[in-house]
């Protein structure tokens, strides 16, 4: 079983702790190995402090061993479910509503090992546009209402710059260009819903904070960025300040994400891979190439920009070819989408859906349609409908459980993203039922 | 011209038709190639492809007719003009190889060096690709000719699969080409290909599908002789996209889209039958 230091953005423990380790020169590989088996034995010890987690651990990694065992692949088959989109759609909403905390934040992950982690800013606030979303879908205001709690827990974490803290609570945290975008989308979205002046205030102040931390190529680096280097998953902010632009009506926030986006776009190759992932010691992980990719398609639908949108469709095209031809992704992929890792990492494979629903959107093909329903499908089958608190439809970080990706976890961005992907299905679905023959005629 | 046959199963019904067409315009094949019924490979794909309820009701209506003394049935009942010969029905390549008196050998790869010296022995001018495994290279050099294939959708805008029900979904006419396998899926140089003039007579997919099929059969028979006069010449394919993606491949379509096809059968039909 692998307890690889994935300490990607997504992981709480990860952005106070990264870097203050890049920051000091002192920090070499025997560092590293410490802190791995550090982390090794502190999550064991979590299984120690509460042993009747034995038993659910046991029989998640059970299931995972048979399920991946017992499946099999094949061009002319994908996998399918008899579960329909709105009963796992509903697993996920209540996995993240269960989770929340009664300030409103929203834990990262719960671990088969060490129960649920403390609550993470940067999750919490872009669960909030999926949250807004499901209320809308459904009339359920039970979810409504833990978008607000959570958007007035964020407003108590801004610091006076207007910038958010990284990773988890906790009193010494830096304040993270990526989880201050991140968080910016929630509070978008949580102004448009209620209209509170207050809300778009703490979003101009976050957003001015991003433009003003920009460097001069449109990327974002020193050490308010991860690893102090500029990363291509940026995108996912430059996203948010095009949103905030729409809303707040600013041209200098529009010109910053724009700046953002041809930097980003730079970076894409011909072949449809993209540089600049730049994770030093991690693997590049689906959930970060998705990351580019959905952050860069938003951006540029948001700024008319048909450059990004084609840039994006190349690479989309690339992974769907070989999520049509290998019935899933790999977790991870070297340049040129090749040495594909074996395990899959099943947050990246819920973003990879909802690109593919945007760009047959955008596009009108409908392949991207036809894939993103079979990677649902392939979604559903995954997550469990028993179980105690925590693992009950929670989304694991890889699958097997035990794969590189949040081993042994049920993460909540993992949550996030598939509910994102079921929702656009449902609502796509809808159009056609209420629309067929203009969804039909500007098909491909 | 020398044609032989390829075949996914012995019992393939699309094979069956395409030999016994062929032989009945005297184009009787020096030899067909099957993959074996019992190959696991083949079982193991078929049970992915199908899921278990209906590989067994396949496997058990082919291999134990429900009444022996009752004459065995036709699965595409728009082939029986082909699979029908003096009052018998051919159940499988076997017997269409008997009646016609031209070999079926089995492998379970054909593209395996067996296979390989099986199809050099029987020297094809060409090879009719009637399903099996993907061709590779040194089959696909080794007739004179070429391999051909019966693809059911208009090249090049319908590669791949499902090629009907993608036809209906994204407007393109349906219907079927004739063209030349090369290292591509269904991006070899065409030879013939004709829109099916009776698509919207179609009641569901599968009956769409089916007579899709026994048409393709039948261009397939006027095509080999226009071959065979050299009144054919390939046209290779160009992909005019519109740019909405890189190529006009189609995947394994969902079967939520494939009730959305269903209903466009069923539209077209309307519009067709009140055209006001």
């Amino acid at each position: 079983m692998s307890f690889q230091p994935d300490r990607a953005i997504d992981d709480p423990a990860f952005n106070a702790e990264t870097l203050a380790r890049s920051k000091s020169d002192a920090a070499g590989s025997s560092h590293d190995n410490t802190s791995r088996l550090e982390k090794f034995f502190a999550e064991c010890g979590g299984l120690l402090r509460a042993p009747q987690r034995a038993l659910a651990l046991t029989s998640v990694v059970l299931t995972s061993a048979i399920r991946s065992f017992a499946d099999r692949r094949h061009l002319y088959s994908f996998a399918t479910t008899r579960r329909d989109s709105t009963t796992v759609l509903n697993l996920t909403i209540r996995w993240t509503l269960d989770a929340q905390r009664a300030d409103g934040g929203v834990p990262a992950y719960f671990s088969l090992l060490t129960g649920y982690s403390e609550s993470y800013p940067e999750v919490t606030g872009y669960i909030v546009p999926t949250l807004y979303d499901f209320a809308v879908a459904f009339s359920d205001r039970r979810a409504a209402m833990a978008a607000h709690r959570a958007t007035c827990w964020l407003i108590s974490l801004q610091m006076p710059s207007g910038a958010f803290p990284g990773g988890l609570l906790r009193s010494n945290a830096h304040a993270s260009i990526f989880n201050t975008g991140q968080i910016l989308h929630g509070l978008i979205r949580a102004y448009e819903e209620t209209g509170d002046a207050d809300i778009l205030s703490a979003a101009i102040a976050a957003g001015d904070w991003l433009a003003r931390m920009q460097c001069g190529n449109g990327s974002w680096s020193g050490p308010e960025a991860y690893q102090s280097k500029p990363h291509t998953y940026y995108s996912m902010v430059s996203w948010a300040l095009a949103e905030l632009a729409n809303v707040a009506r600013t041209s200098r926030l529009r010109e910053a994400a724009e700046r953002n986006l041809n930097w980003t776009l730079s970076h894409f190759q011909p072949g449809g891979w993209i540089d600049g992932i730049d994770l030093a010691g991690h693997p590049n992980y689906l959930h970060f190439i998705a990351y580019v990719l959905q952050g860069t398609l938003e951006c540029a639908i948001l700024c008319h920009r048909n450059d990004g949108v084609e840039a994006v469709t190349k690479s989309a095209w690339v992974l769907l070819r070989k999520f049509e031809a290998n019935k899933n992704l790999c977790g991870a992929y070297e340049r040129d989408f090749k040495n594909g890792q074996r395990f899959t990492c099943l947050t990246g494979n819920a973003q990879m859906s909802c690109i593919w629903l945007r760009l047959f959107e955008v596009t009108g093909d409908l392949r991207y349609f036809n894939v993103a329903l079979k990677m649902n499908e392939m979604l559903k089958r995954l997550i469990p409908g028993r179980g105690g608190q925590g693992v009950a439809g929670g989304v694991s970080g890889s699958y097997p459980i035990w794969g590189a990706y949040q081993p042994l976890r049920y993460i909540s961005w993992g949550c996030k993203f598939l509910a994102d992907a079921l929702l656009l299905e449902r609502r796509l679905k809808n159009s056609f039922a209420a629309h067929p023959r203009e969804a039909w005629q500007c098909a491909s | 011209m020398r044609i032989v046959v390829l075949s996914s199963s012995l019992y393939s019904e699309t094979a069956c038709a395409t030999a016994s067409h062929l032989a009945g315009l005297g184009c009787i094949p020096p030899g067909a190639l099957s993959l074996g019924t019992l190959d696991l490979t083949m079982l193991r794909r078929k049970l992915a492809q199908w899921g278990p309820h209906q590989f067994t009701s396949y496997a058990r209506m082919k291999l134990w007719p429900q009444n022996r003394s009752e004459a065995p049935t036709i699965h595409n009942p728009h082939l029986e003009r082909y699979l029908r010969r003096d009052g018998r029905i051919f159940r499988n390549l076997k017997e269409v190889g008997r009646f016609y008196g031209f070999p079926v050998a089995t492998c379970a790869d054909q593209n395996s060096s067996t296979s390989l010296a099986q199809l050099r022995r029987w020297s094809p001018d060409l090879i009719i690709f009637a399903g099996g495994n993907i061709l590779r290279k040194p089959l696909l050099q080794l007739p004179r000719r070429g391999v051909i294939n019966m693809h059911l959708g208009l090249l090049p805008q319908i590669r791949g699969m499902n090629s009907p029900e993608w036809s209906l979904l994204t407007r393109v006419p349906p219907g079927i080409t004739i063209h030349y396998i090369d290292a591509g899926i269904d991006t070899g140089a065409i030879l013939k290909k004709y829109e099916y003039p009776d698509a919207m007579r179609c009641q569901t997919l599968t009956e769409l599908r089916q007579r899709l099929v026994a048409f393709a059969i039948e261009k397939l028979g006027e095509v080999v002789g226009e071959l065979d006069r050299e009144a054919v010449l390939p046209t290779p394919q160009i992909d005019n996209n519109s740019g909405r993606g890189p190529d006009r491949q189609f995947f394994v379509m969902h079967d939520w889209l494939r009730g959305r096809a269903k209903e466009c059968l069923a539209n077209n039909r309307d519009d067709r039958q009140n055209p006001e």
